[in-house]
């Protein structure tokens, strides 16, 4: 009788667990993300802790930080996918979308929006910008947040200056020569107009000056877009931009403005909150100004799910916390970028925000380069290239000629 | 039944095995080749881990392969090697031709005029010597990023110390950007390779050092032969297959290093620094395998043509 009580106790104790083994087993995703600096890295980990505890699915995401190097955490992303390795889900920029829809690694996430209950929190726009990216009628590309790039300004140095916030783009130009300065009269510049960006990633504060000359990304070569490079080259060969300016990167133009040595950089929310930090109210914002034509870029930052995942409806699950979900709220709030779900972009953090501001402000004129098949080939070339122009090797004639050639290949 | 119970089971029975196989006629054959079925896992682990890439990255080059347009792959013939040396790319190619040897010329020069002095100077007893021989390997068990990251700071043309110093030292009146100007840049990575690979020199030249017999030096004081007069006529001469090893040695790598110039210039700038291996990376980098494969087995090729010295010298030592 005993031994019938404790193999009838024992069974019991089997059958009563199957259910919660069942419930608690969930299926694991791998998540690839890139984080401009260690606290939105730690950001993402907790957002992803929060995610793993709380879902409905007991979906375990296991994040994988990936450097964002410049933009060659796309090639990264394409080489691991083709080759398999690849994660199933990550975030994404539009840019890369045609090597990827083509050689067919991204699922269609049409039939998942169209059941999701947050829809119309994004705007339908958006959602034609992620279709046309894809060359296709369908939606690849999940939507996560916008970055307007603006001109950041010390408005001590204005004052120093005795310039006001420029206008025009004949104003912004005449602004960076006016706030370049020998501050000590030792004959030698201690500050410098502008922070250029002739390394990996400079094309999009460039293509302002592009633009502001009437120019445009679809005719690289026209006399428009010519100026617009010259205009470039003749702030660095005039001085208006450190020397060090052609091979400046991202941290480069960050700290040069932090330390003094620029009086203007362009950059977008994501660098805000260590400007306030570091600057309190002496620091603020305002959209590169319009001289023929205006433009600024838009940075997006997307979120994909590979076709090889292995959990799709799980996948859109983490995909939709991030979108519209606590994942928007607080990525956003952090990281300081526009968030793309209406019901966040009217909470008082974001509109209380004077970069914020700016950058809502920026969005009718914000755009992206054309997105090509030779759009990640040519981000590649495009420091080379123009540094060729700023250091006198090529004229701007030359150098236009080759890029448009590059991307309209 | 553990794993080293088996081990020995396995020695057993190969030892049984041999000794069965000697005693046999037949097995007189099989006893020739023995050595070489012993070869036989490490030449297949050779096999797949060397050969099959090389194979692959050969196949490539022949390929119109780019990973962002894989649907448009083709077999295109001869057309890469033939854009790289007669197409609208060609003088990008021989561009980092020619940066590459100002990069393998001055960078291997200097490791090994800086190494031949600090082997020469660690050979000599001090106080201290031991630290001082371990404190020289620093820079060669660097991982190559760090030291690149580490340059590019020094030579930073804000904030680098070397500018700081060159101010207080009068010898400049403004900054410079080393590796934001084309003629700065070269000499810049140049430096920093040569500061990484002094430590190789320097370790090989002071084993050959300690390997030349006292009585030279002895018989040379004897015959009152000064200090220069013994390092041309007894040091260099007893340490020149340990150099010409060494220097090939360093010039293969050299021309195949990436890390240094990808960290502090990325090739730029305008691609002053740029050496075929960084293009070669680049054009692996924009997902153009078929291009970059190409260039790879012209850079081998040219590779094999300066090696071919070595090989000749490995062979005829073996003979010897």
């Amino acid at each position: 009788m005993k031994r019938f009580l404790n193999v009838l106790l024992a069974l019991v104790m089997v059958i009563s667990i199957i259910p919660i083994a069942t419930n608690a087993e969930g299926s694991t995703l791998t998540y690839w993300f890139w984080a401009d600096n260690d606290k939105y890295a730690a950001t993402m980990r907790e957002m992803i802790a929060d995610f793993n505890a709380t879902n409905s699915r007991g979906t375990v995401i296991v994040g994988e930080q990936i450097p964002w190097d410049g933009g060659a955490y796309s090639n990264t992303l394409l080489q691991a996918a083709i080759g398999g390795g690849g994660p199933d889900v990550a975030t994404f920029k539009l840019t890369a979308t045609p090597s990827f829809v083509n050689n067919g690694l991204l699922e269609n996430l049409d039939p998942f929006i169209e059941n999701w209950d947050k829809k119309d929190e994004i705007n339908e726009n958006m959602y034609n910008v992620m279709r046309n990216a894809s060359g296709t009628d369908s939606v690849y590309v999940m939507p996560w947040n916008v970055q307007v790039l603006y001109v950041y300004y010390r408005p001590s140095m204005y004052k120093e200056a005795g310039i006001e916030v420029p206008k025009t783009y004949e104003e912004f130009l005449d602004a960076c020569e006016k706030l370049t300065r020998d501050t000590d009269g030792d004959g030698v510049t201690d500050v410098y107009g502008f922070g250029m960006r002739g390394s990996n990633g400079g094309q999009e504060p460039w293509g302002c000056f592009i633009h502001a000359n009437g120019g445009s990304f679809e005719t690289l070569d026209s006399e428009e877009s010519i100026q617009g490079m010259q205009d470039y080259i003749d702030l660095f060969t005039n001085g208006y931009a450190p020397p060090t300016a052609p091979n400046d990167g991202f941290s480069q133009v960050i700290d040069g403005f932090q330390s003094g040595i620029t009086s203007m950089t362009i950059h977008h929310t994501g660098s805000s909150a260590q400007m306030i930090e570091q600057f309190g109210e002496d620091v603020d914002a305002f959209i590169f100004p319009a001289g023929k034509g205006q433009w600024t870029s838009m940075g997006d930052t997307e979120n994909v799910m590979f076709s090889s995942c292995k959990d799709k409806e799980a996948a859109f699950e983490w995909l939709a916390y991030l979108a519209a979900g606590k994942g928007q709220e607080t990525w956003c709030t952090v990281t300081g970028n526009v968030p793309v779900a209406a019901s966040v972009q009217k909470l008082d953090h974001f509109q209380d925000n004077r970069f914020m501001k700016v950058s809502i402000e920026g969005q009718s004129v914000a755009g992206i380069l054309p997105i090509r098949e030779t759009t990640t080939s040519w981000i590649s070339e495009w420091p080379a290239i123009t540094q060729q122009a700023l250091l006198g090797e090529t004229t701007a004639k030359e150098c236009m000629e080759e890029l448009q050639a590059l991307l309209w290949e | 039944m553990g794993s080293f119970d088996g081990l020995i089971i396995l020695q057993k029975g190969a030892s049984i095995l041999k000794n069965v196989l000697s005693h046999n006629k037949k097995s007189r054959k099989l006893n020739a080749v023995w050595p070489y079925l012993l070869l036989l896992p490490a030449l297949l682990f050779v096999l797949f881990v060397v050969a099959y890439p090389i194979f692959v990255a050969f196949r490539l080059s022949f390929m119109d392969y780019d990973l962002t347009k894989l649907y448009k792959s083709q077999f295109i013939g001869f057309d890469n090697y033939a854009s790289i040396l007669f197409g609208s790319s060609s003088k990008r190619f021989f561009n980092s031709l020619m940066r590459t040897m100002e990069w393998v010329f001055f960078g291997v020069g200097g490791q090994f005029l800086f190494g031949f002095c600090l082997a020469l100077l660690l050979n000599q007893y001090f106080k201290g010597r031991g630290i001082v021989r371990s404190l020289s390997l620093i820079p060669w068990v660097t991982p190559g990023v760090l030291i690149a990251l580490m340059w590019s700071w020094i030579f930073d043309g804000n904030f680098g110390v070397f500018n700081d110093l060159l101010l207080r030292a009068g010898i400049i009146n403004e900054k410079i950007a080393f590796l934001a100007n084309k003629q700065t840049a070269m000499p810049s990575v140049v430096t920093t390779i040569v500061w990484q690979g002094i430590p190789f020199f320097a370790l090989m030249i002071l084993a050959g050092l300690q390997n030349i017999s006292h009585d030279l030096y002895e018989a040379a004081d004897i015959d009152g032969a000064s200090a220069w007069k013994k390092l041309i006529y007894i040091t260099i001469p007893s340490l020149r297959n340990t150099i010409f090893v060494t220097t090939m040695l360093r010039i293969i790598w050299v021309t195949n290093s990436v890390d240094v110039i990808f960290n502090m210039t990325n090739g730029g700038p305008a691609n002053a620094t740029r050496t075929l291996s960084v293009y070669i990376y680049q054009e692996a980098s924009k997902l153009n395998m078929g291009y970059a494969s190409a260039m790879a087995i012209v850079l081998s090729l040219l590779l094999m043509v300066v090696t071919i010295p070595y090989v000749k010298n490995s062979f005829s030592g073996l003979e010897k």
